[in-house]
């Protein structure tokens, strides 16, 4: 499957940058992720555990990285383990640039990724794993756009309200669950519904791999240090 | 495949569940009709440490009409609402789509709370209770509350109920002289996962549609009512033009996700292709009503 | 973790006192407990209905209930099902429509033809092939099964209405 974005985060370029590349961050911001781990300097691992329905599918992923051009792109290999539910593998590239707004520097986010899901998860989940991918890629971004610009959080509620418009919350007004630490993104007792809403408003993403994002994300942390 | 090890109880009162909830979190499953979790554990999909089977809670289950609705208990099978008598009667919708619900062997042991609470955007519950504006009885260690169906359904299996809490029922409006409904999907073999499918409640005078409910099954994260086709169609006669008004409109407003076996346009013309029987069906029923 | 369940449960007419895991479903606690091996295994994931057997009066897919979940409860497989004869007439037009070449998905579907009987006892083809669309057979191509069933429909009505039931 292929899987692209496209986003714009209200923070500057080098500060998406910092971000991405924060195992903190991605530990917090990566639905289920349970741990990120420095391997060598271009290697990492990621734990995630997926729920997707009734699966409870916990992904050991192995990223590569290449093609470094600090603070503007990346590319990753990645791969992942689900124990008995299956396997997923691919590559994805990121480029970050600058967009300049009056609200102040904003940074364009695009990314593909290529990725395949083998196995039973992907047999018998296969008519969900774009959807699942989806979904975790819009719960990622959501809990990332409010961790690089909290600020920018509070302000938007009121402008939400002036506005008076759209029923569904704005992205950023999520600041509680990006704040939070690690242990809040694992708590079996925080229900994704709360992101949801917020993240598919503002993200126009289509299919994202499973283990893929799992994994890539957690690559870039040690590959910085 | 065989299951992992788990534990297995079956409490009978409800607080108990609750308690058992609150201890293990995650780790422990609701069993109820068990189609979906036992197909996920033989799959190895999940291990969880504790099965809490619900069955013997006798409040859970049952069809009865609670004022101007018609209440169903969680633990009723498809095939109890397939059956029921009160069912054909004040919710003839879903006596239309239980037949399409897997196959007879499942529908014996499936359950309406079930498929209510996992929310798969392929399955024939959700969507009909969206397309009815039906509500979902929720209850918890904090008690009871009532969640109306198009707020219920969040995301992709994702859904407003809290850890700790369960589905208990759902009501839904009875059924009047001036409604019409019609269910029908589509899927490569009789009680596969639908590609497509499409719930429609409407309630006419004459032949003059004061509103219709269009909700679609299998097209997006979650049962998808197509809100500016419904809007197009209010307070018209859907005649041939007014349908392909529609069809138009549910082209531009559908953004179908793709599957494994159906990209976003097949999925998209499938679902006008539901769209287009139901509405013509609906017209014709009413036209041969005499004034 | 493994915790044993004492389970009470009626098979073919004899009652059963075993001791099982939790984690066993029906037809493995059919085959390998009870020694009635006319049960099948599949998929065992609800898809193929070889598993197909009865519980209380109604068919169920054997591979996603547990054996704990039939405390109690009054189960039926197809050697029950044959020794009770109720679905003499339907077995014998399986004979002679040579609706079984292997014989693995037999007794999940006259299980489930068993139900289709009782339920819907003036079914179309149609209706026939919608209701046994959950059961696969990978030897006959499917049209001397629902020849099978159809055949036996139709000679239960003639004998009914010959009865003036």
């Amino acid at each position: 499957m292929e899987l692209t974005g496209d986003i714009v985060l209200a923070a500057a370029r080098a500060r998406v940058w910092a971000a991405l590349n924060d195992p903190q961050v991605l530990a917090a911001c990566i639905p289920g992720c349970e741990a990120v781990e420095v391997v060598g300097p271009l290697e990492k691992t990621a734990r995630v555990m997926v729920k997707v329905g009734p699966v409870r599918a916990r992904f050991a992923g192995r990223i590569l990285l290449a093609d470094v051009v600090e603070a503007e792109r990346c590319a990753m290999s990645f791969e992942g383990s689900g124990g008995a539910a299956g396997m997923a593998r691919g590559q994805s590239q990121v480029q970050l640039s600058d967009e300049d707004t009056p609200e102040g520097p904003h940074t364009r986010l695009r990314y593909t990724v290529q990725a395949s899901v083998a196995g039973k998860l992907g047999q018998v989940g296969g008519r969900m794993i774009d959807a699942a991918a989806k979904q975790m890629a819009d719960q990622f971004f959501g809990a990332f756009q409010a961790h690089v610009a909290p600020v920018a959080a509070p302000a938007a509620e009121p402008l939400a309200a002036a506005r008076s418009a759209a029923p569904e919350p704005i992205a950023p007004a999520q600041p509680a669950q990006a704040a939070g630490p690690s242990t809040q993104a694992l708590s079996a007792a925080r229900p994704p519904s709360s992101c949801a809403p917020a993240a598919t408003e503002w993200l126009r993403v289509k299919w994202f791999a499973l283990g893929a994002l799992a994994t890539a994300l957690g690559v870039w942390v040690g590959a910085r240090l | 495949m065989k299951s992992p090890q788990f534990d297995y109880c079956k409490p009978d009162s409800l607080e108990q569940v609750f308690s058992l909830l609150a201890q293990h979190g995650d780790d422990a499953r609701i069993l109820a009709g068990g189609q979906t979790l036992m197909a996920t554990l033989n799959m190895r999909l999940s291990e969880p440490a504790l099965l809490i089977d619900i069955t013997g809670l006798k409040a859970l289950g049952g069809i009865r009409v609670q004022g101007d609705r018609l209440y169903i208990g969680a633990l009723a099978t498809h095939t109890d609402i397939e059956n029921s008598a009160l069912v054909a009667q004040h919710a003839p919708l879903l006596a239309q789509a239980a037949p399409h619900i897997a196959h007879r062997a499942i529908r014996n042991s499936g359950t309406w709370g079930g498929s209510i609470a996992y929310g798969d955007p392929a399955a024939e519950w959700p969507c009909c209770l969206c397309a009815l504006d039906g509500t979902v009885h929720l209850q918890g260690p904090g008690g009871a509350r009532q969640v109306s169906a198009t707020d219920f359904f969040l995301d992709l299996y994702t859904t407003a109920l809290q850890p700790g809490e369960i589905v208990v029922g759902a009501d839904v409006p009875l059924d009047s002289a001036a409604d019409w409904v019609g269910f029908d999907e589509l899927a490569r073999r009789h009680g596969d996962y639908a590609v497509a499918g499409l719930a429609v409640a409407a309630r006419f005078q004459g032949t003059l549609a004061q509103r219709v409910n269009l909700c679609f099954l299998g097209i997006g994260q979650i049962p998808l009512r197509a809100r500016r086709t419904e809007a197009l169609l209010a307070g018209k006669t859907l005649d041939a033009g007014t349908i392909e008004i529609a069809v138009a409109s549910l082209k531009a407003e559908l953004d179908p996700l793709p599957d494994l076996t159906h990209r976003a346009d097949t999925k998209r013309h499938l679902a006008t292709v539901l769209a287009r029987r139901l509405l013509q069906a609906a017209h014709a029923s009413r036209s041969a009503i005499p004034a | 973790m493994a915790s044993f369940h004492t389970l009470h449960v009626e098979v073919n007419g004899q009652p059963q006192k075993r001791s099982v895991q939790p984690r066993q479903h029906l037809v493995d606690f059919i085959r390998n407990e009870l020694g009635l091996k006319g049960s099948h295994l599949g998929c065992e994931h609800g898809v193929c209905g070889a598993c197909t057997v009865e519980v209380d009066g109604r068919i169920v897919r054997g591979c996603l209930t547990l054996a704990v979940q039939t405390q109690g409860c009054k189960v039926r497989t197809i050697e029950g099902l044959s020794e009770d004869g109720d679905v003499r007439d339907l077995q014998e037009a399986f004979i002679r429509n040579n609706a079984l070449q292997c014989g693995f998905c037999t007794p999940g579907m006259v299980m489930a033809a068993k139900e289709l009987l009782e339920a819907k006892p003036d079914a179309s083809r149609e209706e026939v092939r919608e209701w046994m669309s959950g059961n696969f057979c990978r030897c006959t191509g499917y049209h001397a099964i629902v020849d099978a069933i159809c055949e036996t429909l139709a000679e239960r009505a003639r004998k009914g209405q010959k009865v003036g039931a």
